[in-house]
C-alpha cells in the first residue's frame, strides 16, 4: 500500500481539514492565514491532478471508509456495499480537475480581492467546506453520501452568497437560493429514501445493477432530474442564479460555477449510470433537450438587456449550461437509439465529448469572466456597466484576459468555446435541424451580450469619476492568469484534451458494466 | 496531433485558423500602410470629432450608456420581455412555485 491509494481520500479531507483549522491558522496574523488557505488549495490541487492521471490510467477508482481494507468494497456475507464509498471514473475526474483548478484560481483571487473586509475566517472555512461539497459530490458512490455533499456545498454557498451580510441585496439573494435549495433537497432526500426502501441499496453501482422500470423508479428519477436540473440553473428553475452569482464575491463565484457543475455530474449520472432502465425510452433524453434549449434561448435573451456585469454574467451561465443539456440529452437519445449491447449511435458519442468539453471550457471561461468582473469591481467600486468606460487604457491585462474570456464563451474560432459548441452543433443537427438553430442564435447573442459589455467597460472615453483607476494587484491577477492560460491551452491544443480527457470520460460514462464490476467484482 | 480534432463528421485544426488570422492581419497592415503618412501625434489631429459640436470633458457625456445598447432590439422583442420580466418578479414565493411546477410537469413526463 502507499500513499496514491488514499488520494479518493486526501481529495475530500483536505479542504474540509482546513475548513476546520482555518479559525487557528487565521489567528496567526495575515500571512500565516493566507499562506495556510493558499497550501490547502494547493494540495487539493495536487491531488484533483493526481486522481486524474490515476483515473486516466487504471480506470475505476474504488475507495471504502471505515473498513478494515480500503479496497474492499463487500466484506464477507455482504451483496451490497454498505459503508461510505468513493468511486472515480474518467467522468468523474473530469469534474474534480475542474472544481479543483477553479477553487485554486478563486482563492488566489479572493486573497487580495477580500483584503478590504472583514470576515475572513468565516470566508476561507466556508470556502474550505463548499469546495469539499462539490470534490464529494463528483467522488462519491454512493447516493445518500451525494446528498450530504450536496447539501454541505449549499449551505457553505448560502454563507457566503450572503457574505457581506450588511448589504440586503445579498441576503435577499441568499434567502431566495435557500429557500428554492431547501424544498429541492427534501424531494431528493425523498426520491434516495423511496429508492433505498426499495432496494435496500444506496450505492450507485449497486442500485445500477438492480433497478427496473417501474412506477416508484420513475418517480425518484423524476424528483432527482428536476432537483440537479435546479441546481445546475436549468430554466425555467433558474431564477436562484442571476441573483446569487451577482451577490457573491468573485472568487466564490467562480467556484459556485463548477459547484453548479457538480450537480450537472450529477445529473448525468444518475440519467445514464443509475437509471438506464427508465431512460432507455427517451422521454428523459428529450427532457433533457427541451430543458437545455429553453435555458440556452431564455438565458441569453435576459442577458443581452441587464447592464449590471456579473447579472448579465448570471444569465449567461443558464443560456451555457443549456448547451451541456442539449449535449447529453441528445447523447442519452442515441443511447436509445443504439442497440441493447449499450452501444451508442455515432452523433451521440460526438455529443457527449462535445458536451463533456463544453463542461471544462464553461469552468475555465466561465470562472475568469467572473473574475474578470470582480476585478472591474474592486478597481471601479461599481458593477453598473453604464457607469464604466476606457478602461483598457488603465486595466490592459484585465482587458485582454477579458477579451479571451469573452471570445471563448461567445464561440468564436478559433477559441476552446467554438470547438465545443461545433461538435453539440453538429451532433444535435442529427435528431433535428432546429436544435442547432436555437444553439447557433444562442451563441450569436452570446457575442453581441459581450461586444457590449467590452465596448462599455473597457472602450471609448475614460469616465471623469474613473480617471485614477489603476490595474488590480498581481495576486488578483495571477488567478484571472491561470484560467486564462487553462482557456488558451484548450484553444491550442483540443485535440490532446479529446484523446486524453474527454474521449476517456464519454466512454467511462458509457461503460455501465465497469463502474457496476469496480463494486460489486464479477457480479 | 495535438491541435488537431476530428469528430467522425468534420475536421478541426486550430493552427490552420490561426494561419488564416496572420495571413488576414498582414493584409489588414498592408491596407493600413497605404493610408495618408501625414498624421501629427499631439495636434488638433487628435482631437476628437463629435458631429461639429464641442467636445464634453466627462466621457460619460459622449458615449452610448450599456443601458442603450440593442435598444431597437429590445423594442422589437418587447412581447416577449414583457413576459420574461413577469416571469422574474423578484418574489420567492413565485421562484418557489415555478419550481414545484417544473418537477410535477417532468414527474407526468417521466411517469407516463
Amino acid at each position: 500500500m502507499n500513499w496514491h491509494d488514499h488520494l479518493p481520500a486526501f481529495l475530500v479531507m483536505i479542504p474540509l481539514l482546513g475548513a476546520f483549522l482555518t479559525p487557528f491558522a487565521a489567528s496567526f496574523g495575515k500571512t500565516a492565514r493566507n499562506a495556510f488557505f493558499m497550501l490547502f488549495m494547493a494540495l487539493t490541487l495536487v491531488v484533483g491532478m493526481l486522481l486524474c492521471t490515476a483515473t486516466f490510467d487504471g480506470g475505476v477508482l474504488v475507495y471504502v471508509m471505515g473498513g478494515e481494507n480500503f479496497s474492499l468494497t463487500l466484506p464477507s456475507g455482504m451483496s451490497y456495499p454498505v459503508r461510505i464509498l468513493f468511486e472515480i471514473d474518467a467522468f468523474g475526474s473530469l469534474l474534480i480537475f475542474c472544481i479543483s483548478f477553479a477553487a485554486f484560481a478563486g482563492a488566489l483571487f479572493s486573497i487580495q480581492y477580500m483584503d478590504r473586509f472583514s470576515g475572513w475566517k468565516r470566508f476561507m472555512s466556508l470556502y474550505f467546506l463548499m469546495t469539499t461539497g462539490a470534490l464529494g459530490m463528483s467522488a462519491t458512490g454512493d447516493l445518500f453520501n451525494f446528498f450530504v455533499f450536496v447539501e454541505i456545498s449549499s449551505i457553505a454557498s448560502f454563507g457566503l452568497v450572503a457574505f457581506w451580510r450588511d448589504k440586503p441585496e445579498s441576503l435577499e439573494a441568499s434567502f431566495k437560493y435557500m429557500l428554492i435549495s431547501q424544498v429541492a433537497a427534501m424531494l431528493l432526500l425523498i426520491a434516495i429514501g423511496s429508492l433505498y426502501g426499495k432496494y435496500n441499496a444506496l450505492n450507485m453501482g449497486a442500485l445500477s445493477s438492480m433497478l427496473r422500470s417501474g412506477t416508484l423508479e420513475r418517480v425518484s428519477l423524476a424528483l432527482i432530474l428536476s432537483v440537479l436540473a435546479f441546481k445546475c440553473g436549468a430554466f425555467p428553475m433558474h431564477t436562484w442564479m442571476p441573483d446569487a452569482y451577482a451577490e457573491a464575491p468573485s472568487g466564490v463565484t467562480c467556484l459556485l460555477v463548477t459547484v453548479s457543475q457538480a450537480s450537472f455530474y450529477g445529473l448525468i449520472r444518475v440519467c445514464y449510470t443509475i437509471f438506464p432502465a427508465v431512460t432507455q425510452g427517451g422521454t428523459v433524453g428529450w427532457i433533457l433537450i427541451a430543458l437545455g434549449c429553453m435555458s440556452m434561448f431564455f438565458g441569453v435573451m435576459m442577458a443581452v438587456v441587464q447592464h449590471e456585469i456579473k447579472r448579465l454574467m448570471g444569465y449567461h451561465s443558464i443560456s451555457q449550461v443549456g448547451y451541456m443539456l442539449l449535449a447529453m440529452g441528445v447523447g442519452l437519445l442515441a443511447l436509445s437509439d443504439g442497440n441493447s449491447n449499450g452501444t451508442v449511435a455515432a452523433y451521440g458519442l460526438t455529443a457527449m465529448k462535445g458536451g463533456l468539453f463544453h463542461v471544462v471550457n464553461y469552468s475555465f471561461y466561465k470562472g475568469l469572466l467572473f473574475l474578470c468582473a470582480g476585478a472591474l469591481y474592486y478597481a471601479t467600486g461599481t458593477r453598473d456597466l453604464d457607469k464604466m468606460g476606457g478602461l483598457a487604457r488603465s486595466m490592459p491585462w484585465t482587458a485582454g484576459m477579458f477579451a479571451v474570456a469573452a471570445a471563448a464563451i461567445s464561440g468564436l474560432p478559433p477559441f476552446n468555446g467554438f470547438v465545443s459548441k461545433w461538435m453539440i452543433y453538429e451532433s444535435s443537427f442529427a435528431v433535428h435541424p432546429l436544435l442547432p438553430a436555437v444553439a447557433m442564435i444562442t451563441s450569436v447573442l452570446t457575442l453581441a451580450s459581450f461586444a457590449k459589455v467590452f465596448q462599455a467597460a473597457f472602450l471609448g472615453p475614460s469616465k471623469a469619476k474613473l480617471v485614477a483607476v489603476r490595474e488590480v494587484p498581481y495576486g488578483m491577477l495571477a488567478g484571472m492568469a491561470i484560467l486564462t492560460v487553462m482557456t488558451l491551452l484548450l484553444t491550442l491544443f483540443p485535440g490532446w484534451f479529446m484523446d486524453n480527457f474527454f474521449e476517456n470520460a464519454a466512454r467511462a460514462l458509457l461503460d455501465r458494466q465497469g463502474y457496476i464490476r469496480a463494486v460489486l467484482g464479477g457480479m | 496531433m495535438w491541435n488537431q480534432l476530428d469528430t467522425g463528421f468534420g475536421h478541426w485544426n486550430v493552427f490552420v485558423w490561426l494561419c488564416f488570422f496572420v495571413i488576414v492581419s498582414g493584409f489588414v497592415l498592408w491596407v493600413r500602410s497605404l493610408g495618408r503618412m501625414d498624421y501629427k501625434r499631439n495636434t488638433d489631429q487628435d482631437e476628437i470629432y463629435w458631429s461639429g459640436n464641442e467636445v464634453p470633458d466627462d466621457g460619460a457625456k459622449i458615449s452610448v450608456p450599456a443601458s442603450s445598447s440593442y435598444w431597437g432590439f429590445r423594442v422589437a422583442m418587447e412581447p416577449l420581455y414583457a413576459v420574461l420580466d413577469k416571469f422574474h418578479s423578484g418574489n420567492a414565493s413565485d421562484y418557489a412555485g415555478y419550481f414545484v411546477v417544473t418537477v410535477a410537469l417532468i414527474g407526468l413526463l417521466v411517469l407516463f
